[in-house]
């Protein structure tokens, strides 16, 4: 369980981008925090990640087996073939090219980008250069996966493709993701757990659990299951902003 | 078709410039005709292109020099501030001294025997200021979202460096060398002009010599070789740009 306990942070500049933020995430669990641009998102995955350091608070229960980022910008390199882009998490904790081999070819096949291994991120399309910073994400194996509005710049089609792809990568992985986007309806389809953040300062509004099965598909999207978790998020957030306002 | 409009123009250009000497009767020793530019270039041709060759090697070793010493400066000013505040202003004191009117104190200092050392070291002082500033500034140009995926990983300082910071600089330090080369090439020639005297060798002080003797048409053509030189300086590094970063564009 990883739990955050009375997170917050302030910034040189005295902004206070979080505020007492409280919350437990269960392991294998899929949550999503869902707000409004500039609610503190971001800095909270960040301090999740160990980028930052929380002004005050603690975050205990960090999966042992390390921690995949992936964020809105594929943020590849741009002189690297697909397959040295996954290669550098495991080149940077000094796995040899050889040794690591089998784990790229994995990730790549994962997300369906093995023939492409030896292209160039400029030769592929937006959701291609995404699937390789997932792969990237996923090849060393990490237990808590972390995404910061990753589809947010694709198109409706590419969008719903890879929610579908990421869900089943998630179950058969098992890791722990926490997934940060503004939409209600990928918020929903995605996960077991939403919570809704408010901004200025950034807070937990309030949580929902999802109580559809793992397994989701266009059926899902149907459901009244779906349909009711979309109406009862929309109307926190609604609420959310009332609150801040 | 665009692409000859550049020939084109050069030669109307050029058969003006025949037909109004020729018309006009302007002395060759004012203005020769490019005819006689092209007699001079092929009559002196061993003399110019060993002249020329000399140029060229100081030219090229002071673009080594910089680009060497300008990048290694830059990687130090990228590690620290501290390193970057202290030397800075002295780079720059360097850049905006005009070399002509250092070139004296250059000469007295390596020996009026080692002319061309003073020649290297004049066209490096022009030649280094681009490469500094281009790879500080590439250095710094790093993704942010990849310089916090080498946090996560825990990358070390030389992994940062080598595999981040270094390629992502690539794009801009290619544009400091181009225009550092031709630098080097117009500081090479002016430090020629200004440090050499009859012992030099190099293309500048053919071009002194010519004036002197009112061989005009051989210093067209010595002219000519330097602007040649020039281009093809641009168009190799051009030519290595374009290799280098072939998979940049978006991504």
């Amino acid at each position: 369980m990883l739990r955050l306990e009375g997170i917050a942070k302030t910034y040189p500049n005295g902004f206070r981008a979080i505020d007492r933020v409280d919350l437990a995430i269960g392991e294998g669990s899929f949550t999503s925090i869902v707000g409004p641009s500039g609610c503190g998102k971001s800095t909270l995955l960040r301090l999740v990640a160990g980028l930052a350091e929380p002004s005050d608070g603690t975050i205990s229960g960090r999966p042992q087996g390390g921690v995949g980022l992936v964020f809105q910008d594929p943020t590849l390199m741009p002189w690297a073939t697909v397959a040295a882009n996954v290669y550098l998490p495991l080149r940077l904790t000094r796995v040899s090219r050889t040794d690591a081999q089998p784990r790229i070819d994995e990730a790549l096949t994962l997300v369906g980008l093995r023939e492409f291994a030896e292209s160039y991120p400029r030769e592929l399309s937006g959701g291609m250069r995404m699937r390789v910073a997932i792969a990237r994400a996923i090849v060393t194996k990490p237990h808590l996966l972390l995404m910061d509005e990753p589809f947010a710049a694709l198109d409706e089609i590419t969008r719903n493709k890879l929610n579908d792809d990421l869900l089943t990568l998630w179950r058969d992985r098992g890791f722990t993701t926490i997934f940060v986007t503004h939409s209600v309806f990928e918020s929903v389809y995605l996960s077991t757990d939403i919570a809704i953040m408010t901004p200025q300062p950034g807070r937990i509004f309030s949580r929902h659990p999802v109580a559809g099965p793992r397994v989701r598909d266009a059926d899902f999207r149907a459901s009244a299951t779906y349909l009711d978790a979309c109406h009862a998020v929309s109307r926190d957030l609604e609420r959310a902003m009332a609150a801040a306002a | 078709m665009t692409r000859f409009l550049p020939a084109l123009f050069g030669l109307i250009v050029l058969s003006l410039w025949e037909l109004l000497v020729r018309e006009l009767h302007v002395p060759k020793f004012v203005l020769p005709p490019p005819s006689l530019i092209l007699d001079a270039l092929v009559a002196n041709f061993p003399s110019l292109l060993a002249a020329l060759w000399e140029t060229l090697k100081l030219t090229l070793a002071a673009f080594a020099v910089s680009f060497l010493g300008g990048l290694a400066l830059a990687i130090l000013f990228v590690q620290s501030r501290l390193i970057e505040r202290s030397l800075l202003p002295y780079a720059v004191v360097l850049q905006v001294t005009p070399i002509v009117a250092i070139a004296p104190l250059i000469v007295i200092w390596v020996g009026v025997e080692h002319v061309e050392r003073a020649v290297l070291i004049l066209a490096t002082i022009v030649a280094f200021f681009p490469i500094l500033s281009n790879a500080t500034f590439g250095l710094r140009s790093v993704d942010p979202g990849l310089a916090d995926l080498f946090r996560l990983y825990r990358a070390t300082p030389w992994q940062r460096l080598t595999l981040l910071q270094l390629p992502s600089a690539l794009p801009a330090l290619l544009a400091g060398a181009r225009i550092s080369a031709g630098l080097a090439l117009i500081g090479t020639v002016v430090a020629e002009f200004v440090a050499g005297s009859g012992e030099a060798t190099g293309l500048a002080w053919r071009i002194v010599e010519s004036g002197n003797r009112l061989e005009i048409p051989r210093m067209f053509a010595a002219l000519l070789l330097l602007s040649l030189t020039g281009l093809a300086l641009n168009a190799t590094i051009a030519w290595i740009e374009r290799r280098l970063l072939r998979h940049w564009g978006a991504a």
